[in-house]
């Protein structure tokens, strides 16, 4: 009796397996056929087929009025024009050259740009693209500046007025000059005018605007190098190469972007031929993805530049010896930059003393560089007068007057951001040592993210035109990502930034000054000489200690070539241009 | 009569902390440093557009004001507007969930089967290499954390396997063809499997502890000796009178889990990229979306309280104990 037992039961374990295996047997079998389901349909469509891109940010919309990520920005390139759009060459760098607009020229006073667009754009339901869109477009975003189009509000600055005095003309007028004004407006999607209109009107202070979501209801009307075949925020937008575009067509059939909450998944689906462009790989991984056959890892010149911000509010109430550049400097001065581009970046980053990075064609050659030499730091400190004591840490002497302080060890805490894209724990603790070697303490507070370590920075309450705010943190270690235009950059560390992007609560209003000319002044030349001057202010005063530039780092199928990978959420040309080898 | 008051005190019961739930998810969101504005990493947004944008969304009254207005619309069953796309939060939850649920049930599933099915043998083989095996198998699923499990699966097992590690779909599935109703529910289940997988294999190996360790407890029982006695076949002592016994304890703690797992796919949704309900609450998070983080929360509750509720009037339904 009981060996029978056994025997059912046996019967019973020996099904489950043979059901198990069958089904995977069968998911694996139905997984070859999709996948070359996938290659036949690519095959069919004559051209290069579907180009498949991974991301780690997604797309929150095709609002142009309404969007907050950069894969937004860059999904809006490809599907609406642009008056004038980003290249990039070896020699000159980033350059504006041609979009919608073939042609252009600003008058002697600067105050009047005048675009030549093109005479046959159509937008994708056929209707036809000319000058009135743009000035539409341009037109709307002024009049709503202050409410429901304010995200595009830099890119109109200073603009009075756009008409359009016949299909192919469209003349910009602007109440000053305006140093960057091809850079500011070419980052404004135009949009159809007959589409959008009804929304302006819809509800009062066009907040419908801001409201609609085009990508809601397919097929949405486009006027760029695609159509839009689907779109899903975390998961795959498809793009369809458009037969009428005006500019140079796609070398793809379609584009599919599909959104990765995390490299690792993202990463093992390239090496397995799932995708055939990662728009990111994280540093640590570059060796294993290199390893990878029929993969190519790629390099170009990146935008993020990491920093120690230091809190440089001139009103901040405690560790007020931080407000000294010259104590700044000698912290600075042992803080091994090398080491944490070997071992935080594994090699892919380089030192960089300007707010506006390498990236900018704009950044100033003559700053610094600051030098690792602690022996020459703790001399500089001991010649300060922060003499250590009996624990070998520095002390801070007592200080008089308004904002006086008790002599205190020179002890702080660092901000680290949990949001960060690099291993800031290990940059923090690099840091750590360098200060440890001068008699400083730096203690590690973990920020969370980028809005909770940014409110610890600015205060709860912050307001700007009271002078409330950056009055209690010390140290931060962030990036920014900063663009081929330097405006954005230069504006960080003005006081009409305080509570918005400004994290160090610099004031210092001949620098402000200086922000409002280089921001109206035309002659290139001269407003480079003023935008030196600028780097030079914030170097000296070590509003930041610039640490590292990193190298821009994507990875990308043999199968495919003729990609622009710096152009990325530049120019139609990062999707156009791939094709299949 | 008493069965009434028992049902009536546990469904008061839970309405009640239902009402509990509601303020704390209110409170709870707006601690964290920083609101939907300042989350606004946008670089043309002046601190003019901040002010009006504030303004337009209701965060410059008091919190008080914050939430009468809350409780106010949702006594009317309107659970407001995302604070970052404007859209009505019912419509924001509803395609997550959609893509949540289904994967949830599938996971839950597999755990149900297996951790029931390998608990009742475990107990049934005490002592031998099964039962060892199906106890050190448990403990060790139930201790993996449920990301790090999935990366593992991601990273060892995908490929071995063949099945696709991120999304919902093929992400060229009908670009340029036009695929059948086959091949689509086919891709959708495929790239369910893994993540319903790593969830189910979790929640398996706490199934396969409870369910051992009641069957355990009940085979110790007079009457299973009784039923041996009077001849019964294992089998029938093990499913009719083993089996069903320990059934109670498990109900209750499948009832529980049911609740809970939709809170413990988030991790896992991360990991797999899967676009539910899980990664809808970190990316609200993020933004400090505070009327979805209400709703998705007060959805996590709710679940957790109805399931709790069930489980309480199945029992009395099993047990008529309860009410004594």
């Amino acid at each position: 009796m009981k060996r029978r037992r056994s025997g059912r039961l046996m019967l019973v374990l020996l099904g489950t397996v043979a059901l198990v295996a069958a089904g995977s047997a069968a998911w694996l079998g139905s997984q070859r056929a999709t996948a070359s389901s996938g290659a036949a349909a690519a095959s069919k469509a004559g051209g290069s087929g579907i180009l498949r891109i991974g991301t780690t940010s997604y797309i929150d919309s095709f609002n142009p009025w309404n969007y907050i990520e950069g894969q937004g920005l860059n999904a809006m390139i490809m599907t609406y024009p642009l008056l004038v759009q980003v290249d990039y060459s070896n020699k000159e760098g980033y350059f504006i050259t041609s979009d919608f607009a073939k042609s252009w020229k600003a008058s002697t006073d600067g105050k009047t740009w005048t675009f030549k667009v093109r005479p046959n754009g159509k937008w994708s339901d056929g209707k036809p693209m000319t000058a009135d869109d743009a000035a539409w477009t341009i037109n709307t975003t002024v009049k709503y500046v202050d409410g429901a189009t304010a995200v595009q509000g830099s890119s109109v600055n200073h603009v009075v007025r756009a008409t359009a005095p016949n299909s192919t003309t469209l003349i910009v007028k602007y109440d000053a000059p305006v140093g960057n004004a091809l850079w500011l407006i070419g980052a404004l999607p135009i949009v159809p005018r007959h589409v959008w209109e009804p929304y302006e009107k819809k509800q009062k202070g066009g907040k419908a605007l801001k409201t609609y979501r085009p990508e809601g209801k397919l097929p949405m009307v486009t006027g760029g190098a695609y159509t839009l075949k689907s779109y899903e925020k975390k998961g795959t937008t498809v793009f369809i190469a458009d037969p009428n575009f005006y500019g140079p067509k796609s070398n793809a059939d379609a584009v599919a972007l599909t959104f990765y909450t995390n490299s690792d998944s993202m990463i093992a689906d390239l090496r397995r031929g799932n995708l055939d462009w990662i728009d990111q790989v994280p540093f640590g991984a570059v060796s294993a993805v290199k390893k990878s056959k029929g993969v190519k890892v790629n390099e170009w010149p990146g935008g993020e530049i990491t920093n120690i911000t230091w809190n440089s509010n001139s009103r901040k109430l405690k560790n007020r010896e931080l407000l000294d550049p010259r104590v700044k400097k000698a912290l600075s001065m042992c803080v091994n930059r090398d080491k944490m581009i070997q071992v935080v970046f594994g090699g892919y980053a380089t030192k960089v003393e300007s707010l506006v990075g390498h990236i900018s064609p704009f950044e100033n050659p003559n700053l610094g560089p600051t030098q690792y030499n602690c022996s020459a730091a703790n001399k500089a400190l001991d010649k300060l007068g922060y003499k250590r004591g009996s624990d070998g840490i520095r002390v801070a002497p007592a200080t008089s007057g308004k904002y006086a302080q008790p002599a205190h060890a020179m002890s702080y805490e660092v901000i680290i951001p949990t949001s960060l894209d690099f291993n800031g724990t290990r940059m923090f603790e690099i840091l750590k040592e360098g200060f440890a070697k001068l008699g400083v303490t730096a203690r590690l507070k973990v920020g969370g993210d980028a809005t909770a370590s940014y409110a610890l920075e600015t205060d709860a309450k912050c307001d700007g035109s009271k002078n409330i705010g950056y009055s209690k943190f010390d140290i931060a270690m962030w990036d920014w990502i900063a663009g081929p235009e330097p405006d954005f950059q230069l504006s960080v560390v003005t006081k009409g930034q305080w509570c918005s992007w400004s994290d160090t609560g610099w004031d210092n209003p001949a620098y402000d000054k200086l922000y409002g000319q280089q921001g109206v002044t035309v002659n290139p030349a001269k407003r480079r000489a003023i935008i030196y001057k600028m780097q030079k202010m914030v170097y000296d005063a070590f509003v930041y200690t610039q640490l590292t530039n990193h190298v821009a780092l994507d990875a990308t199928s043999t199968k495919w070539t003729g990609f622009k990978n710096e152009l990325n959420a530049f120019s139609k040309t990062y999707y156009t241009s791939p094709k299949k080898s | 009569m008493r069965g009434t008051d028992y049902v009536v005190k546990r469904v008061l019961f839970a309405i009640g902390t239902v009402f509990v739930a509601i303020t704390l998810n209110f409170v709870l969101f707006r601690s964290l440093s920083g609101d939907a504005v300042s989350a606004l990493r946008c670089r043309g947004c002046s601190q003019d557009f901040k002010e009006y944008q504030r303004k337009t969304l209701g965060l410059d009254k008091s919190k008080w004001e914050q939430y009468k207005i809350y409780l106010g619309d949702l006594a009317q069953g309107d659970m407001g507007r995302s604070l970052r796309t404007e859209e009505p939060v019912t419509s924001v939850l509803w395609e997550p969930l959609k893509t949540t649920i289904p994967m949830v049930a599938l996971g839950t599933l597999f755990a149900i089967v297996f951790g029931v099915g390998t608990g009742v043998i475990a107990a049934w083989r005490r002592g031998t290499a099964t039962d060892k095996a199906t106890l050190w198998g448990g403990l060790g699923f139930y201790s993996m954390p449920p990301q790090w499990l999935g990366l593992v699966i991601v990273l060892f097992i995908s490929g071995w396997v063949g099945l696709p590690t991120s999304g919902v779909k093929d992400p060229t599935l009908g670009i340029l063809d036009d695929p059948g109703v086959i091949e689509v529910v086919v891709d959708r289940l495929e790239h369910m499997i893994l993540p319903a997988l790593t969830l189910g294999l979790v929640v398996f190996g706490e199934y396969t502890l409870i369910v051992r360790s009641a069957m355990l407890e009940t085979l110790g029982e007079d009457y299973i000796l009784t039923s041996r006695a009077k001849g019964l076949t294992n089998w029938a002592t093990v499913w009719k009178h083993g089996f069903r016994n320990a059934m109670l304890p498990v109900i209750t703690l499948v009832a529980l889990s049911l609740g809970f797992i939709i809170g413990g796919a988030i991790t896992v949704e991360y990991v797999f990229s899967y676009p539910g309900i899980g990664l809808l609450i970190v990316e609200a998070i993020d933004q400090r979306d505070y009327p979805v983080l209400q709703a998705a929360f007060l959805l996590l509750t709710l679940s957790v309280i109805v399931f709790n509720l069930m489980a309480d009037l199945l029992y009395f339904r099993l047990d008529p104990r309860v009410t004594e």
